[in-house]
């Protein structure tokens, strides 16, 4: 590695809270964990965050090596290209998703020599017993990945659990088809148990299963009630702080830790907003991060947003969860139905919302929700070339806010030299890059699109004074 | 086309450069027109319910322009020239618009295909990803909201005999693509390759009973040589996804080669599986739409005890269509950003290497910017092939 960029690597990102500063250790802990846990003969698995089985692989003792995870530390360390590399040399196109390339590159090498690859960030990833693959609406990497990756381990099995949800649609309610979505999902989730206790020759624990169900959906909630404190002005924590507090939301989701860390969080931004104590000292913008995920190799991108006196209360990335007591759960005693409409309550959450205003959409629904409740001043999005799960439609969801929805009241010259008011578009913007693929990135190109940003909501704030 | 004077097959060939032609004559006649993406779509349905369905193709030498104010161009790039020339009002004609749950490509754009072409009707087709028990149970289900759906926008029931009768007539378009294909087994071959991709992109725009009056015309026709118009050169096999222009295969040809079969999306992939006949029309066509089709977007679960083993399961048929179609070479040919494709492009070399099969892989754009370096690795690999 360049000794640049090694430099750069030490440059590290300034955390507003205590909380987010604990993660980058706790999660060098759990992926140090895993590679113990391979020596100590524990049953590993191979996943992805946000597939409804948290609860299930918690529940029976397995240990997750969240594989995304992974790569975008390695993209952090600034560590991933040689693994990026090595997988083209496989005929893997470099277009395709990077996490996905960069986990390839290293499973392969790892198999190839027998032991981790040199100098594998934080000690490399262990290799897996089974693997659980993703069918879901979205996200076609979650459901080729593994399968890619069994050329190199064709001993390691995977199941692929169907996790549909319906999409938004003018003529198909939801309630009209969820039954049997959620008896698919259901007997998805239960084909997936039988497999676990095939694999590790145990069986479920359904008590113990329960018990995790209801720490994650009190979870759930706490993380709701916390990420709400983030309305306060000025904002206790922002989207930088967030892609680190994801961690225990969508990683140690079913766990007693995850569940305290929020906990903490909660004491620690309302001891902050009792204090008044913000992200910056002087908040000037609020804006929201309107879709993408983040370049984890620039997060300090967050902190140039602070030094000009941005600051981002809420964002749409990570967010992956509404309140259980909005989501209307009917009553059931089976935590895998339980699961199954937690699944298809939170993806068709937005649907009715958008129903009731003429153009909307589910997604710039919530874009609306969260720039209403959050007093957002613009909206900041991050198309990373790499995904299309989460980077096709980002703009056309602007396009379709700018029609809809005009919050900023501005006075125009009207055609007889009058002055009449109007209202327009929060201003935004649409940085480009990758989440994993540092050649991507250009810091000077990125920090000069975000200045003249700035300049624009400073336009847009005294035009409106 | 080769021959003179033809009059079928200067028909296709205009039907072909004038894309829509027959759909927009249809339509100042009454009929109303459905615009569809993808194999993944049941057009059986569509027909049964009383409408054409209009495969939507891009245009490789439109420069994508007012796509690009929609959609971000890390997108597939066949779909953005879909979407791009559609936005121009090409496909006008058109009423309604269903999109399958094929990628992400598709997938994550329905809503702006949906607003952005307004038209009244619209229906995404959510197939799962695997073919076990419950996936077709599910996928039965979808095919069911989706026979109600469009029988609310056609006013009209669509009944079982109805499906039956469509199923028919598709089975028989079908088995009439595959009379065309018996026409590329002998060396040099009968048809070229440019000729079967234009008559093949032709017929999924034609009301079926037309495709099929037209495929036997254009059959009569080919039949009639005696001699083939071509010399005998390296016969190329096309594997890939959706290839809706002439314009690659004529590359390959002009470069000296035969192109005598396909593993693509508007060739064997959708040609080749049948619906079965009999038993309830919905269930045989999940069947046919969700496991028969053998599209990488539908997981194939590992078959077998060695790798070797699963790679025949998953791309056996590319083999089996190599061996009956007498195969030199193949031309392994992806557009950027496809993720179903791109993640099995090593196990696909795998399978092809296993059958000691020369391969050339392309990633392309979907323009006619890129054939100067398309050519010359094209040419290089059949000089490898004939050497």
């Amino acid at each position: 590695m360049a000794e640049e960029q090694k430099k750069e690597e030490r440059k590290r990102r300034r955390h507003a809270t205590e909380a987010a500063g604990k993660i980058g250790p706790m999660v060098k802990a759990t992926i140090g964990g895993t590679v113990k846990a391979r020596e100590e003969g524990k049953s590993i698995a191979y996943a992805f965050i946000v597939c409804s089985y948290d609860e299930i692989i918690r529940a029976m003792d397995i240990v997750p090596v969240w594989t995304e995870n992974y790569a975008g530390i390695c993209g952090a360390k600034r560590d991933a290209t040689r693994f990026l590399e090595r997988a083209e040399s496989l005929n893997f196109s470099r277009s395709l998703c990077t996490y996905a390339l960069c986990g390839l590159g290293f499973d392969q090498w790892r198999e190839e020599l027998g032991e981790m690859p040199p100098d594998a960030p934080w000690g490399g990833q262990a290799k897996p017993d089974f693997m659980l693959s993703s069918g879901q609406i979205l996200c076609d990497p979650r459901n080729k990945w593994y399968q890619a990756v069994q050329q190199y381990m064709p001993d390691v099995p995977i199941y692929n659990v169907g996790l549909p949800w319906p999409l938004y649609e003018d003529d198909i309610d939801v309630a009209d088809v969820e039954d049997y979505y959620i008896k698919y999902i259901v007997e998805e989730l239960r084909g997936l148990i039988k497999f676990l206790e095939r694999q590790t020759g145990r069986k479920m624990d359904w008590d113990r299963l329960s018990e995790l169900v209801d720490l994650g959906e009190r979870t759930w909630n706490l993380i709701w009630e916390t990420y709400e404190l983030r309305r306060a002005v000025p904002t206790p924590m922002g989207t930088g702080d967030a892609m680190n507090t994801m961690v225990p939301m969508v990683f140690m989701l079913g766990t007693q830790e995850g569940y305290d860390f929020f906990l903490e969080l909660n004491k620690e931004l309302k001891d902050k907003i009792a204090r008044k104590e913000g992200v910056v000292k002087d908040e000037k913008y609020r804006l929201l991060w309107g879709g993408g995920l983040p370049s984890w190799f620039a997060l300090t991108d967050f902190n140039y947003f602070n030094s000009k006196g941005a600051v981002f209360p809420v964002e749409t990335t990570y967010r992956m969860i509404e309140p259980i007591y909005r989501l209307n759960i009917p009553d059931t005693n089976d935590p895998i139905e339980r699961l199954a409409w937690r699944w298809i309550r939170y993806w068709t959450y937005w649907y009715d919302k958008a129903r009731k205003r003429p153009g909307s959409e589910p997604d710039v629904e919530r874009l609306i929700q969260y720039i209403e409740d959050y007093q957002i001043d613009g909206i900041v999005m991050h198309e990373a070339f790499s995904c299309r799960t989460w980077h096709l439609g980002l703009i056309w969801q602007l396009n379709q806010l700018k029609k809809i929805y005009k919050p900023i009241p501005v006075l125009r010259l009207g055609s007889n030299r009058q002055k009449k008011g109007e209202k327009r578009e929060l201003p935004s913007l649409i940085l480009e890059s990758d989440i994993v693929d540092i050649s991507s990135y250009s810091e000077v190109d990125t920090r000069n699109r975000i200045d003249a940003f700035i300049e624009t909501l400073e336009q847009t704030k005294k035009n409106n004074r | 086309m080769n021959e003179k004077d033809s009059d079928i097959l200067s028909k296709v060939e205009n039907y072909y450069q004038d894309y829509g032609l027959r759909a927009r004559e249809l339509k100042d006649q009454g009929q109303k027109v459905i615009a569809y993406l993808c194999s993944l779509v049941p057009v059986e349905i569509i027909s049964a319910a009383g409408f054409l369905p209009f495969r939507i193709r891009g245009d490789v030498h439109e420069p994508i322009t007012k796509g690009d104010t929609q959609l971000e161009t890390i997108a597939c790039p066949f779909m953005r020239s879909c979407f791009d020339v559609s936005l121009k009002r090409r496909y006008d004609f058109c009423e309604g618009l269903v999109l399958p749950h094929a990628c992400d490509s598709i997938t994550r754009t329905y809503s702006v295909w949906r607003y952005s072409l307004d038209l009244p009707y619209s229906h995404f087709i959510n197939l799962p990803h695997t073919v076990r028990g419950p996936s077709m149970d599910f996928f039965k289900a979808e095919l069911e909201t989706f026979r109600k759906s469009l029988g609310r926008f056609a006013g009209k029931e669509i009944s079982d005999g109805d499906l039956a009768e469509s199923i028919d007539l598709h089975n028989e378009n079908r088995n009439k693509a595959r009379a065309l294909y018996e026409l590329r087994k002998s060396d040099p071959p009968l048809v070229s390759g440019t000729e079967i991709a234009t008559i093949l992109t032709v017929g999924m725009r034609l009301p079926v009973k037309e495709a099929n009056n037209l495929f036997d015309e254009v059959l009569e026709k080919l039949k009639q040589r005696k001699e083939a118009p071509f010399k005998k050169a390296p016969r190329i096999l096309i594997d890939g996804a959706c290839v809706d222009n002439i314009d690659f295969f004529k590359l390959i040809e002009d470069s000296g080669a035969n192109v005598v079969a396909d593993s693509l999306c508007i060739g064997t992939r959708d040609y080749w599986p049948k619906t079965e006949v009999g038993g309830n029309p919905v269930d045989t066509l999940a069947h046919r739409y969700l496991d028969k089709i053998n599209c990488p977007r539908t997981y194939r679960e590992k078959v077998g005890e060695t790798y070797q083993e699963d790679l025949e399961s998953r791309f056996g048929d590319v083999g089996s269509l190599i061996k009956e179609f007498n195969v030199d070479g193949v031309i392994l040919y992806l557009y950027k950003y496809c993720d179903p494709f791109g993640f099995e492009v090593p196990a696909r070399k795998a399978y092809l290497d296993s059958l000691k099969m020369p391969v050339l892989y392309l990633e392309d754009e979907y323009s006619t910017g890129t054939i100067g370096r398309l050519r010359t690795r094209i040419q290089a690999f059949l000089e490898m092939i004939g050497s």
